[in-house]
């Protein structure tokens, strides 16, 4: 399989382009029908002209999907059903979705507003650690794919797309060590002990292309309940990817992770 | 609205009597009031749906799976009690399914159950201050403030309610504890603590949505994990209140249910009785 982890540093400019390009929601929407992977949906995403990229309406999309897929591979129902996202018929940008997208931008704005790149998240001592949820229900490779692992950034000012594997990774960086508590966006809570190299140092080696204002964090592994490729991302901005507590992390619980760029390296950050 | 022929301090001053030929009629009602009333059924609605959803991708009370159906969520299986013993729900053997069927969300949604409750979560504060510009312009604060007799008054008022059918079903006089206030000790107790639950909701909401950037928030509530606690029961109150609500404003009659529409009383049935 295709063991690439990716980081896109995307464009966040134009915020009043919200109806031009409506082939990318369209695309989204197909995708959802017809149960495709979300690798191709990117693969076509990025083939997008460049407006249709910078389009912040798509991307609130992208984000939205992001969590929905989260949820529908990890929550399993009492008895179980496939919604289809709310979305059965008719999936054009409806003006619920564009209510919904508008009131998901304020919300970014907002946090925008609260975030302060000085605020510390609290630290824990060794013996507050608590298990974490495994989400992955075994759905994940062999961890002898890990040899071959890289990760691959776009979106930088080079225009380069630079793979970068574990060794690299290790020994280029100072590596962080930092007890901290994982919030997943599914409400469940634990602390870990995690240890990488600050996003910041990552983003200050490769610099992202002057307009990005989000880094898009796509995993290797995840794999679908037939056993395909089905990568959870998550997008962040690049304040929060640059404060001193965002780490890229390799190390938990003080081993080499199994799992590298998977939801728990990615999903916690201040 | 401020054009009140009472002194402030009289704790009657949002009924001052309007003369007009015909009908004596006492306002009761600022208008943003019963605005922010009526937008708040569809706004908490929305929130405690889009809330259960949310709930269900990582449910806090579990039991060990259900041997049958696999289920661990103890709100599944409220679900499943009701849909099996409520009629007319067809018998849906999960609840998801029903919450599904009829209101487009359940299970497995949680994208799209976040947005909803976010921009719910929004109207609702926005909604939230639109009540208490209401509150302050029409003055109708005055009457939620807690009184030192509401102890005793409440007590009256709960022997009241509990009399009454009793009092019907054998038909015996039945009074109703002298009010000399817009509402009694029980309605001011009640529509004090929804603008506070609503206050706790939007404070521990913020405390789990943003568990970094406001971790201080979190810790006044016990922490992140506490404050999901919290936001979850605090939604029970408003349930809890609104099925009382909604049943006493019934009971109480026509005039009560349309003085939160039009703002008024008709004087000529409440004499006496202002919250009646």
């Amino acid at each position: 399989m295709n063991n690439r982890a990716k980081i896109d540093c995307v464009n966040h400019e134009s915020r009043t382009n919200e109806t031009a390009p409506s082939v990318a929601v369209e695309s989204v929407s197909v995708e959802k029908r017809q149960g495709l992977l979300k690798s191709d949906l990117f693969r076509e995403l990025r083939s997008l002209p460049g407006p249709a990229l910078s389009n912040p309406a798509r991307l609130s999309v992208v984000w939205g999907w992001c969590y929905g897929g989260a949820g529908r591979r990890w929550i399993s129902p009492a008895t179980g059903y496939a919604p289809s996202h709310g979305c059965a018929s008719n999936c054009e940008l409806s003006a619920k979705e564009w209510f919904l997208n508008r009131a998901l931008r304020i919300d970014d704005d907002v946090a925008e507003a609260l975030y302060s790149g000085n605020r510390r998240v609290p630290t824990y001592t060794k013996s507050q650690i608590t298990p974490l949820k495994n989400n992955y229900n075994g759905a994940t490779p062999d961890s002898a794919y890990i040899s071959g692992w890289n990760l691959t950034l776009d979106g930088l000012a080079s225009g380069l797309s630079i793979p970068l594997d574990l060794r690299i990774l290790n020994t280029r960086f100072s590596i962080h060590e930092q007890i901290t508590r994982l919030v997943c966006v599914e409400g469940w809570s634990a602390i870990a002990w995690w240890a990488g190299l600050r996003f910041d140092d990552l983003l200050r080696a490769y610099p992202p292309m002057s307009q990005a204002k989000w880094a898009r964090v796509e995993s290797s592994v995840n794999l679908d309940d037939s056993g395909n490729p089905d990568p959870y991302f998550v997008s962040i901005d690049l304040a929060t990817a640059r404060h001193p507590q965002t780490l890229l992390a390799t190390h938990f619980n003080g081993q080499p992770l199994l799992w590298i760029m998977e939801h728990h390296s990615v999903c916690w950050f201040p | 609205m401020s054009d009140s022929t009472l002194p402030a301090s009289e704790p009657n001053s949002t009924s001052t009597l309007l003369e007009e030929p015909g009908v004596l009629v006492a306002k009761k009602h600022h208008l943003l009031v019963r605005w922010s009333h009526w937008l708040n059924l569809p706004i908490l609605l929305g929130l405690i749906a889009s809330g259960i959803s949310i709930y269900w991708a990582s449910p806090v009370y579990q039991h060990k799976p259900d041997p049958n159906t696999g289920n661990v969520d103890v709100a599944a299986d409220i679900g499943i009690w009701m849909c099996s013993h409520a009629p007319g729900l067809h018998h849906y053997s999960s609840p998801p399914d029903w919450v599904y069927n009829h209101m487009s969300l359940g299970p497995g949604m949680l994208a799209l159950a976040l947005r909803l409750h976010w921009l719910c979560a929004y109207l609702f504060m926005l909604n939230g201050m639109v009540y208490l510009a209401g509150l302050f312009m029409g003055g109708g604060w005055r009457s939620l403030l807690p009184r030192r007799t509401d102890l005793f008054d409440a007590f009256m008022m709960f022997r009241y309610y509990l009399g009454v059918p009793f009092a019907k079903l054998i038909r015996r006089k039945w009074l109703h504890p002298r009010l000399n206030t817009k509402y009694n000790a029980l309605q001011r107790a009640a529509y004090f603590s929804i603008p506070v639950a609503g206050f706790l909701s939007v404070t521990t909401g913020w405390a789990i949505h943003k568990p970094m950037q406001l971790h201080w928030l979190a810790a006044l509530f016990g922490g992140y994990n506490a404050a999901r606690v919290w936001h979850f029961w605090i939604m029970w109150l408003y349930i809890l209140f609104v099925v009382p609500h909604v049943i006493l404003v019934f009971a109480d009659g026509w005039d009560t249910l349309r003085s939160m529409i039009v703002g008024c009383l008709n004087k000529s049935e409440a004499v006496g009785v202002h919250s009646e």
